[in-house]
C-alpha cells in the first residue's frame, strides 16, 4: 500500500513537471519548417503518396537503419540470455478456443501483414508495422500448439539477408548518386502505383522481413527455453 | 459537429486509458493486470487512429496490444503464477 502511494506521488510529481514545462507551448496554426517542406515537396521528391513512409524511409532513412540495428541488438541479447539461462517452466496447453482460432486466423493475418508491408508507400503502414503483424501471426500459431518449435535457423538467415539488403540498397545510392540511401536510384514513377517511389518498396520489404523473422525468432527461443511439455 | 464528436471520442478513450492504467496498478491478480495493460495499449491504438495516425496505430495494436501482452503472459507462466 505504501509502495503504491509513493509510486503514485512520484508519477504525479513527474506529470506536474512535464505539464509545467509544456504549458506555454502552443501548436502553430500552420505548418512550418521541415513539416511544410515535407508536405509540399514530399510526393515530388520521393514519389510516395504516404508521407509518413516518405519521411521514415526516404528523408530519415538513416534513422530507420539505426532503429533496425537497435532491434537487432535487443533481440540478440534476449535470445542469448534465453540460451544461457533456460528458465524452465512448462508451457500450458492451449484452451480449445485459442487452438481453434490459431487454426484459422494466422493465414489472414499474414496476408494483411504482407499487404501492410508492400503498400507502405500507398496506404498507412510500412515495413515495421507489417513485420510486427506477420510476427503476431506466428505468435498465434505458437500459442495454438503446445509443442516446442523445431528448426529456427532459417529465421536467422532471412534476418541477415534482409539486413544485408537494406545496407546494400543504401550503398547503391552512394555508388550511383553519391548519397547513402538515396531513394531515387530507381525511378520515382507515377505516385499511387504499386511500383513507384524509388527504393521505398524494396526497403519496406527488407525491414518487414527483418522485423518479422527477428520477433518470430525471439518467440521461438522463448518457447524453446520453456522446455518440454 | 463532426469535430466535436471526434474530440469527445478521443476524450472518452483517453479517460478510459487513465482509469485502466490506474486499475492495472491496484488489481491484486497479476493476470488481470496484464490483460488491463493490454487494454491500455489497445485504447492507445484507437486514440492514435482518432488523431489521424493510422501508421502508429497499426504498430501499437500489433506490438503493444498483441505481442507484449503475450510476452507478459509467458513471463507470468515462467514465474509460476505467483500473485
Amino acid at each position: 500500500m505504501i509502495r503504491t502511494i509513493v509510486g503514485l506521488v512520484i508519477v504525479l510529481a513527474l506529470s506536474a513537471i512535464v505539464i509545467s514545462s509544456v504549458s506555454d507551448y502552443s501548436v502553430p496554426s500552420e505548418l512550418i519548417g521541415a513539416g511544410l517542406n515535407y508536405t509540399e515537396q514530399g510526393v515530388d521528391d520521393t514519389g510516395s503518396v504516404n508521407l509518413v513512409t516518405a519521411v521514415v524511409v526516404a528523408y530519415r532513412g538513416l534513422d530507420t537503419l539505426g532503429e533496425v540495428v537497435v532491434l537487432f541488438s535487443a533481440s540478440t541479447a534476449v535470445v542469448l540470455i534465453l540460451t544461457l539461462i533456460p528458465i524452465g517452466a512448462n508451457p500450458t496447453p492451449p484452451s480449445s478456443i485459442v487452438a481453434f482460432t490459431a487454426g484459422i486466423l494466422p493465414g489472414a493475418i499474414v496476408l494483411f501483414g504482407i499487404y501492410v508491408i508492400t503498400h507502405g508507400h500507398l496506404s498507412p503502414g510500412g515495413g515495421f508495422p507489417g513485420g510486427a503483424v506477420v510476427a503476431s501471426a506466428f505468435l498465434l500459431v505458437m500459442l495454438g500448439s503446445n509443442t516446442i518449435p523445431g528448426k529456427t535457423k532459417f529465421l536467422t538467415s532471412i534476418e541477415s539477408l534482409a539486413g544485408l539488403t537494406f545496407g546494400l540498397l543504401g550503398f547503391w545510392g552512394m555508388l550511383t548518386l553519391g548519397q547513402f540511401l538515396n531513394n531515387l536510384v530507381l525511378p520515382a514513377g507515377s505516385p499511387g502505383r504499386i511500383l513507384s517511389a524509388g527504393i521505398i518498396p524494396l526497403i519496406s520489404l527488407a525491414i518487414g522481413a527483418k522485423v518479422a523473422s527477428e520477433l518470430s525468432g525471439v518467440f521461438a527461443s522463448y518457447r524453446k527455453a520453456g522446455g518440454e511439455e | 459537429m463532426n469535430m466535436t464528436l471526434l474530440a469527445a471520442a478521443s476524450m472518452g478513450t483517453g479517460i478510459m486509458m487513465l482509469v485502466a492504467a490506474v486499475a492495472a496498478l491496484v488489481v491484486k491478480k497479476l493476470i488481470s493486470a496484464i490483460i488491463i495493460v493490454g487494454f491500455v495499449s489497445l485504447s492507445a491504438s484507437v486514440l492514435f487512429l482518432l488523431m489521424d495516425a493510422p501508421d502508429v496505430a497499426i504498430t501499437e495494436a500489433s506490438i503493444g496490444a498483441a505481442i507484449s501482452t503475450v510476452i507478459f503472459l509467458w513471463g507470468r507462466g515462467k514465474i509460476g503464477g505467483q500473485e
